[in-house]
């Protein structure tokens, strides 16, 4: 009924002294002093208005009730919020705690500070019409953009060069579809949605205004599920379709991406479970950075050096795992054989010489290891077969001697593995003159792509061993009539050029050992 | 139900409804009838006919069926509200809007008949639909819960006591009847006969834009305001005004004159070097007023018919204004001069004087018309003066407002850097300055104004007259004259010499927050708790304008330099520029989300500028909104006026604002926590 409950009434009349009102009464007077009250309080707030505040005091009610000459409220002017203290055993009855003051505490306590005065102070709030970036003005921290903190954070320190920062408004379609995309990318339940997700994110205009939002999701969930393959694949993904979207200005968030990317090719572990392929997350990684790189290389010129840099610390540090190693030979693979002959071939011999040990299955006792050794050998090898193929293609002669042997290659490996890269295809099969490189890499590519299962880790060798051979059988017979071009080709090449001749018989130095049981006889005689 | 039980429930209906007469004869026509009937004719009385008129007959029974069921009123009201919703869109707007005037007839009209519980139960359960437009009221109402309160509540009685007037287009009235008669919800439809007053039009029903009025008002109130409405007022501006004999020496002056004027004007970038010249040009010209000049005054009261088709006409004073002194003049003069033109691509210069320890005391600030002293009324009661060119000098010369407090406070050469002005014995709400910047007005919670010198800092005059706290007091444009508001529900015209009020103005419904005077003298504005802006003739104190659409109290106003156009700001943060010859809103400016506490035209009257409780400044520009209003009201649609910039503080709510005569903007507000 009234919102002053009748007990309220009968309290309040015991109070002034009333112990015989009857319940009717109370009940009675309760909407009478609802009534009376908002009326004081509907005076009270004009009062507050006046005095141009927008919270209202005690002393609002008490000119309230001066306006209709009542007695004002005594003991609230202190200006201390009222603390009230629920009276025990009841379910709803409060009361203000005054405590009793001795008045000799009151006198010999020392006088308070006086309080400052009261004082103008001028600033320019505008100058025609531009707010100036001065202490006074600019409350950043009232205005703030929905995202992106972290800019602006960094700008608190000097207040001088202060912007106000701009309003984001996402409209509620883009707010939907931010979340929708996050979600499908958390929840790795339903791969065919998420590639739909991901063609989307690829090819749609207007996702614009969502990017500083994605690369912060994008940032957050790699530090947050460093443990989580599926979910740090997926997120390489986004990234990937953000790239590849025509419509998307994603420069200015590169340098927020680009750790979460790095991250995913060189950390020390990514993924929790045994069964987690992170090779083929760091592979796909290392072509994103190529991409990256290909793309804003020419804008963002120190793109290319730093990303470099840090990938040939985490090579070169021996106390780093083989994992991050691989992840950084792949990423310097990527970035191009220019990348790979200065930095890693120049720096080969030492690092095969410490890999060495743990390449042995003898002495490398922690099969895992080895088999991951195993990978960085591979990964090496490649690096270093991509490099003295580009390297040899620059020849103006190469190519015209074996047209058909290109069409041929590049038909089966396209149709084997129709989505990989077409210029490593095509390199590896451009290879084959020096067939010693040629094979392993062979050899290796398989591996690369198809992804072993888990339980083939225990015998990496043999596996190697035998899927390299069987490769080699169709190589074989493929090479066979090619092999008298092949090799005046390749006397061609370290006539013409030393320096890669030089290169090759290095490597063929480097490699020779592990190589040769993986060598088919023929090509290993044209070579020798 | 026979015809002996009808009428006895007639006669008992008419008699509590108090239709004492209606009774009498119903009860002698009965008799006779009876008396008739014995002779066996009974065609002389048609009064009763109801027995041979089957749908009367069916009205009356469901009358007596349920006269005091509480249920009907919720079953009535949410049939009604669901067929409301659910009509056409086209209609619904429409038909929403006789919603909220039978909803709170309906709460009425169970309290009335002492359903205390179920009125309450039936206000909450509908409440929100209201909720957006209606609040004040309905938090007004909500207190309202037994019958004596609907007696004593102003706010219940004018409900009751008047129609509202909704306009509608013919086939939304149509269904609305339809409906009704239908459903035979005689309860709707008697609250909606007894209270609605419709308007029909035919045609196409409006967009649902244009219903500001369609809603908020009372019916007999609406009428009488647009009868004051239909009163002619000139709007012009005073002959012989300063700005025109700028125009005309401006035209008499030589051409390099000329260009260095407008190289002033140009010359806005330099704008510290502006403002120090601003700053230290105060008012320091002591105007002597010839008080009185009616004596030899031509004594204007006539009206002069002004064609209204010139852009700014001119207009006699039906006051007798105080005369300039020559030195005063000369500095408006130069001010006006060396005025910068603003425009929405030429933004004005913003100096903010900021409150610091104020210890949430400060109730109103002030700023003098050439922006060098600022005035604050706190609420111990004290007015203190802060002369800003002076602190300037002080504080080493630096005008840009780094000016530390400590360094003033600890200051060797005086210990306060204001002017203490103690008198009054209540909080000040309002303090105003005259426009030279000798005098300043204070109005108090303890019911006086009282008028200070800045020169000698003494209390000069006490004026009592309102019998309540006076919220506002503004000086005329030309000083002497000021206007006061008051709780009391009245505003009047004072002028300084006069210890009793010159004219009384009342006629508002509840407080009257805030006045302001027409820039020609012979009008004055006044802003009122009932939600409601009125005009006032000075001269005969009558009100000539009522300008209705605020939902809520009006807090601050402004008048356009040219005369034509007012602003007003409410408590919701709402802003509307009316204009005054046809008291129509042009259009609302929203923006703000608390109370605009201050507003101000610009010189040239191309901006306006509107301080709020959300700590921020808003420049608006208005002058695509004058330069279109005729086109638009040919038209009939309204176009929004653009908001320009906003410029927060840091936690600052702007508590006054004001362009000085050379279009500096200044702003003052207490900030509203410690720095720090």
């Amino acid at each position: 009924m009234s919102i002053v409950p009748k007990e309220t009434i009968e309290v309040t009349a015991q109070s002034i002294g009333i112990t015989n009102l009857s319940p009717e009464a109370a009940l009675m007077l309760a909407p009478d002093v609802e009534y009376r009250v908002r009326e004081i309080m509907q005076e009270a707030i004009k009062s507050m208005r006046h005095s141009k505040r927008t919270t209202l005091t005690a002393s609002d009610v008490d000119g309230a009730l001066n306006l209709r000459s009542l007695e004002p409220t005594y003991g609230f002017a202190s200006g201390g919020p009222f603390r009230f203290r629920k009276a025990v055993g009841h379910q709803d009855l409060f009361y203000t705690d005054d405590r009793e003051v001795d008045f000799k505490d009151v006198i010999e306590a020392p006088l308070p500070k006086a309080p400052l005065d009261t004082e103008v102070v001028c600033h320019w709030l505008a100058i025609e019409g531009v707010q100036p970036a001065i202490p006074e003005n600019a409350p950043l921290e009232v205005i703030r953009a929905p995202a992106d903190n972290k800019i602006y954070e960094q700008k608190d320190g000097p207040l001088i060069d202060v912007r106000l920062p701009v309003k984001h408004v996402l409209s509620r379609e883009l707010q939907l579809y931010f979340q929708k995309i996050a979600e499908l990318t958390m929840s790795k339940s339903s791969p065919a949605l998420f590639k739909e997700a991901l063609v989307s994110l690829a090819s749609d205009s207007g996702l614009h205004p969502l990017v500083p939002y994605f690369t912060n999701f994008i940032a957050d969930e790699v530090s947050r599920g460093l443990n989580d393959f599926q979910l740090l694949f997926n997120l390489m993904h986004v990234v990937r379709s953000l790239l590849q979207n025509p419509h998307i200005h994603i420069e200015p968030y590169l340098h927020q991406l680009m750790p979460s990317v790095v991250t995913c090719l060189v950390s020390r572990k990514l993924g929790n479970r045994f069964a987690d392929n992170h090779w083929d997350l760091r592979d796909f990684t290392a072509k994103l950075v190529s991409l990256i790189c290909k793309r804003f290389g020419n804008t963002y010129h120190t793109l290319q050096s730093r990303l470099s840099k840090t990938l040939v610390n985490a090579l070169l540090d021996p106390k780093k795992a083989l994992t991050q190693h691989y992840g950084a030979i792949q990423g310097l693979t990527a970035l191009g054989h220019n990348v790979v002959r200065l930095l890693i071939l120049s720096n080969l011999e030492p690092y095969l010489s410490l890999l060495e040990p743990e390449l042995d299955c003898e002495k490398q006792k922690n099969q895992m290891k080895s088999y991951e050794a195993w990978r960085v050998y591979g990964a090496l090898l490649r690096a270093a077969g991509l490099c003295i193929h580009d390297r040899l293609k620059v020849f103006p002669n190469l190519p015209s001697p074996s047209p058909s042997l290109l069409h041929k290659g590049k038909g089966k490996i396209i149709s084997a593995e129709p989505r990989k890269r077409k210029l490593s295809a095509d390199s590896s099969q451009n290879q084959l003159p020096h067939k010693r490189l040629m094979t392993t890499t062979d050899g290796l590519r398989p591996q690369d792509h198809t992804g072993p299962a888990p339980m083939h880790v225990d015998k990496p060798m043999g596996k190697k061993g035998n899927e390299s051979e069987s490769r080699h059988q169709n190589e074989k017979e493929r090479g066979k009539g090619r092999v008298i071009t092949m090799k005046a080709i390749l006397g061609q090449i370290w006539k013409d050029d030393l320096d890669s001749g030089r290169l090759l018989v290095k490597l063929h130095q480097l490699y020779d050992d592990r190589i040769l049981p993986f060598i088919p006889s023929t090509e290993m005689s044209v070579f020798l | 139900m026979d015809p002996e039980q009808l009428d006895e429930f007639v006669m008992g209906y008419l008699k509590k409804k108090g239709f004492n007469g209606a009774a009498k004869q119903l009860q002698e026509a009965l008799h006779n009838n009876n008396n008739n009937n014995g002779t066996g004719s009974s065609s002389s009385f048609n009064s009763t006919d109801y027995h041979n008129d089957p749908e009367l007959t069916k009205l009356i029974r469901s009358f007596s069926q349920s006269e005091n069921d509480p249920t009907r009123y919720r079953n009535g009201y949410s049939n009604l509200r669901s067929w409301a919703y659910n009509s056409l869109d086209l209609y619904k707007h429409e038909l929403l809007r006789v919603m909220y005037p039978v909803f709170i007839h309906c709460y009425m009209d169970l309290v009335g008949k002492g359903h205390t519980q179920e009125a309450r139960a039936f206000f909450n359960s509908f409440r929100k639909d209201h909720e957006m437009i209606h609040l004040r009221d309905l938090q007004k109402l909500e207190g309202v819960l037994v019958p004596s309160h609907l007696e004593e509540m102003e706010f219940a009685r004018s409900l009751r006591q008047s129609k509202v007037n909704i306009k509608i287009c013919q086939y939304s009235y149509d269904l609305l009847l339809q409906y009704l008669h239908r459903t035979e919800s005689t309860l709707m439809l008697g609250i909606i006969n007894e209270h609605i007053n419709f308007q029909v039009y035919s045609g196409q029903p409006n967009s649902s834009s244009d219903d500001i009025d369609a809603v908020t008002i009372v019916g007999s109130f609406q009428e009488t305001a647009d009868h004051v409405n239909q009163k002619e007022i000139q709007w012009g501006l005073l002959e012989d005004s300063l700005e025109d004999r700028l125009e005309k020496t401006g035209s008499l002056l030589t051409d390099s004159e000329k260009g260095q004027g407008e190289s002033k004007d140009g010359d806005v970038d330099d704008s510290n070097k502006k403002r120090s010249t601003e700053i230290g040009k105060q008012g320091s010209s002591l105007k002597k007023l010839k008080k009185d000049k009616a004596g030899n005054a031509t004594a204007k009261v006539a009206r002069q018919e002004t064609s209204t088709v010139s852009p700014a006409p001119r207009v006699k004073s039906e006051l007798a204004l105080p005369v300039m002194s020559t030195d005063v003049e000369e500095s408006i003069l130069e001010d006006l001069r060396n005025r910068v033109q603003l425009s929405s691509v030429a933004m004005p210069s913003v100096s903010f004087y900021t409150f610091v320890n104020t210890h949430n005391g400060l109730n109103c600030a002030s700023i003098s018309h050439d922006g060098s002293l600022v005035a604050g009324g706190f609420s111990d009661s004290s007015i203190k003066v802060w002369d800003m060119a002076k602190i300037g000098q002080a504080g080493s010369g630096a005008l840009q407002g780094e000016s530390d407090t400590n360094d003033q406070v600890a200051g060797p050469n005086s210990r306060r850097n204001y002017t203490l002005l103690l008198g009054h014995s209540g909080p000040v709400y309002s303090a105003t300055f005259s426009p030279p910047g000798d005098f300043v007005l204070s109005s108090s919670a303890d019911t006086t104004i009282r008028l200070w010198s800045t020169q000698l800092n003494a209390n000069l005059v006490c004026y009592k007259g309102h019998n309540y706290p006076v919220w506002d007091v503004q000086f005329s444009p030309f000083g002497h004259y000021f206007a006061s508001c008051s709780h009391d529900r009245t505003a009047r015209i004072w002028s300084m010499d006069r210890v009793q009020p010159l004219r009384i103005m009342a006629g508002h419904l509840s407080d009257v927050d805030c006045v302001q005077w027409h820039p020609n003298c012979n009008y004055i504005a006044t802003g009122s708790s009932d939600k409601t802006v009125r005009l006032w003739d000075v001269q005969t104190g009558e009100c000539v304008r009522i300008f209705i659409g605020h939902r809520s109290m009006v807090l601050s106003l402004a008048m356009s330099p040219d005369g034509r156009y007012m602003a007003s700001g409410d408590e919701d943060g709402t802003i509307m520029m009316w204009d005054l010859s046809t008291a129509r809103c042009i259009t609302p400016l929203m923006g703000h989300n608390s109370c605009v506490w201050s507003l101000s035209y610009s010189g040239e009257g191309s901006l306006l500028a509107s301080g709020s409780a959300d700590c921020t400044v808003k420049l608006w520009d208005v002058t695509s909104s004058t330069k279109l209003t005729k086109a638009e009201e040919k038209n009939g649609n309204s176009n929004r006026l653009r908001s320009l910039r906003t410029f927060p503080t840091k936690s600052t709510p702007v508590h006054a604002l004001r362009f000085s005569r050379r279009n500096l903007l200044f702003a003052a507000g207490a900030i509203s926590k410690p720095t720090s």
